[in-house]
């Protein structure tokens, strides 16, 4: 800036958009809604805190909840339980997503709105209304089980609801879509010279698939994996309602904690833990999909 | 004097034909793409498929290459009947308009990339990966990837990568439009002593006319999904066989005229002898028209008006308004009139070559 020239006013330098201005309303709102919760609830994690009648009188700093919750087995079996449900619904949603995105990219016209409009309509839809569509479907009178005593394959209508298995099954259906919307963009902005290149030098479709199509839209795989496994990991509403109140994983933990035993204390720490293992969970996603993108560029 | 000679015969084809192609018919919904069209291409020959967007080249090109399959016809290479042959078995290799590299992959592994495909053990691969990027002159780039390197530098590999397969056929999508102007004339040459020198017989693919020029041994100017001439250069450019033709292939001027008893009157008064009749299209190159200062006498009673003036290099190119509103263009050497003719001076126009004149019925 030259001498002569005035200095650029605050109201100048925001309306300018240059540097981080234009982040700055946005990063307001995360500093609400986001980072003085997270600390809130950090602090009631590390502190003593007395209530009177559901109100905090005092709160002293202490670990003492910490290290209780670390000593507790049922937070152990309980953590291990959310985390493999996380990494099988992630999986489960990986291998049924990505046919449906290969569809999407060998399909034609049609077959690109059909897979879309089935993909973004779920979301649109409630998780809490799908889960409770899954209680009618799962349910002792509900279809699984009327077709297969019509067809005559049980004679006793089999428990599916409230076990592990629906939950599971709840948790794919729900974040499914989550996983297909990364690979489809993926898919859309492949070139399809690409795979006639492949085939022209001599790759099958099963070639160009292993050697083009999957390296390429690795990335796109982890974004998907990355956000299934938080999502899945975190969750509250299909655990509690598939699994009927029986199946304890972390985000129930919490609620029960909080609104029934109200262990504020307890609760915060169950969340700060679900929180940080959230993290390392997305770093070794991220690890592994720069791994698989390194080994298909090196090769065999 | 040529006479229009029907285009896509069905000759039987010659005994050293790699490719022969006959009779292809592509449609896309109501609209026919390609419409009976038909060629053969000999051992080492470099043939271009040349015409304006929307010709159908590019088609048949996919339908050699077996991306399309063809509604009708045949194509036979080295006298096997492709249609039945899936796209990853055809002895054929593409390089692709923006050559369609994979992102993902070295250098070496795109150049290794079919041979891997063929399962061929890994001490051959190695050995036929460096023999053929030393054929291309990428000897020591193998371990850059693809968004490292040059345009040209990528259409080497392009070709490297099909080349390495020993196809019989190379197919070339328009492979210079993804380098920038300057690029391209060196590139050209370059690439038909490459494929020359490789001895592969290669057809391409271009709207480009100077491109087809300088690439190709032989010319197949294309229209509305049919051959419309086939020749090598030298004879599309001086004996179309059709106004379209002459007119895609270099510049020309058009005048009306009326051809009686063999022959026909030129605008500058000389005659041609024709075998046609009646009303006629007379073409003209701009540099088969002579201009001459009104003061440096002349004959021809042929008058215009000097509109537009440009020197490129040693050659000068001319703009000249007629009296009916025709404007024609002429190509002059520098230096040949005592002194230069300016812009808004009366000029007269000769034929140079009267029988370089192209004749066509009116259509």
């Amino acid at each position: 800036m030259t001498a002569a020239s005035a200095p650029e006013s605050l109201i100048e330098r925001l309306l300018s958009g240059r540097g981080i201005w234009p982040a700055v309303p946005a990063i307001i709102v995360l500093l609400f809604v986001a980072v003085i919760p997270f600390l809130i609830l950090l602090s009631l994690g590390i502190s003593d805190v007395v209530t009177v009648r559901g109100a905090i009188v005092s709160q002293e700093f202490s670990l003492r909840h910490f290290s209780a919750a670390l000593a507790d087995p049922l937070y152990w079996t309980t953590f291990h339980r959310s985390l493999t449900l996380a990494v099988t619904t992630t999986l489960l949603c990986m291998l049924l997503g990505f046919p449906v995105a290969y569809l999407y990219l060998i399909g034609g016209k049609w077959w690109r709105r059909i897979i879309l409009v089935l993909t973004i309509a779920p979301i649109l839809t409630s998780g809490i209304v799908r889960t409770y569509a899954w209680i009618v479907i799962l349910g002792g009178r509900g279809v699984v089980n009327s077709t297969l005593i019509q067809l005559g394959l049980i004679d006793q209508p089999v428990r599916i609801i409230n076990t592990h298995w629906a939950v599971l099954i709840g948790m794919v259906q729900i974040h499914l879509p989550i996983m297909i919307l990364p690979l489809i963009a993926a898919m859309s902005r492949h070139d399809p010279r690409l795979d006639e290149a492949s085939a022209n030098l001599g790759a099958t479709r099963l070639g160009t698939l292993r050697q083009v199509i999957l390296p390429l839209a690795a990335p796109s795989l982890g974004t998907g994996a990355a956000l299934a496994f938080t999502l899945s990991y975190t969750t509250f509403v299909v655990p509690q309602l598939l699994g009927g109140g029986n199946y304890l994983n972390a985000a129930t933990m919490v609620y029960e904690q909080v609104v029934y035993a109200l262990e504020w204390n307890k609760g915060a720490v169950t969340a700060v833990i679900l929180m940080a293992t959230c993290l390392l969970g997305l770093v070794v996603i991220a690890g592994l999909t720069n791994l698989a993108s390194a080994w298909t560029r090196a090769g065999r | 004097m040529n006479s229009a000679s029907p285009a896509n015969r069905q000759e039987p084809a010659p005994a050293s034909a790699v490719v022969d192609i006959r009779g292809l018919v592509k449609h896309y919904g109501n609209q026919r793409v390609l419409d009976g069209c038909g060629l053969t291409a000999v051992e080492g020959e470099i043939l271009t498929l040349l015409g304006p967007s929307g010709c159908g080249k590019t088609t048949l090109l996919r339908c050699i290459a077996g991306f399309i399959k063809p509604d009708a016809g045949s194509v036979v290479v080295d006298g096997r009947d492709l249609g039945p042959v899936p796209v990853n078995r055809r002895p054929v290799g593409v390089v692709f308009q923006s050559y369609a590299l994979f992102p993902h992959l070295t250098v070496a592994r795109n150049v290794s990339y079919g041979l891997r495909m063929r399962s061929l053990p890994a001490s051959e691969i190695s050995a036929r990966v460096e023999s053929a990027l030393q054929s291309v002159s990428l000897t020591g780039l193998q371990d850059r990837y693809p968004s490292q390197l040059s345009g040209g530098q990528q259409q080497r590999v392009a070709i490297a990568r099909v080349v390495i397969l020993q196809p019989r056929v190379l197919l070339l999508d328009e492979p210079f439009n993804a380098l920038d102007a300057k690029l391209r004339g060196a590139m050209q040459v370059e690439l038909r002593q490459l494929i020359k020198r490789l001895g592969i017989t290669a057809i391409f693919v271009t709207h480009d006319q100077d491109e087809a020029m300088t690439l190709s041994d032989r010319i197949a100017v294309m229209r509305a999904g049919r051959i419309e001439q086939i020749d090598q250069p030298e004879v599309v450019y001086d004996r179309p066989a059709s106004m379209y033709v002459a007119d895609f292939i270099g510049a020309s001027n058009v005048f009306s005229g009326h051809a009686r008893h063999g022959l026909l009157e030129l605008p500058d008064g000389q005659s041609v002898p024709t075998e046609l009749n009646g009303d006629v299209k007379v073409m003209v190159r701009p540099h088969n028209l002579a201009l001459t200062l009104k003061h440096d006498g002349s004959s021809s009673t042929w008058i215009g008006e000097l509109r537009f003036r440009r020197h490129v290099g040693a050659m000068v190119e001319y703009e000249i308004g007629l009296p009916d509103g025709q404007v024609v263009k002429a190509i002059g050497l520098h230096g040949e009139h005592s002194s230069a003719p300016e812009t808004g001076e009366s000029v007269s126009l000769t034929i140079r070559k009267p029988a370089a004149c192209m004749v066509f019925a009116t259509p």
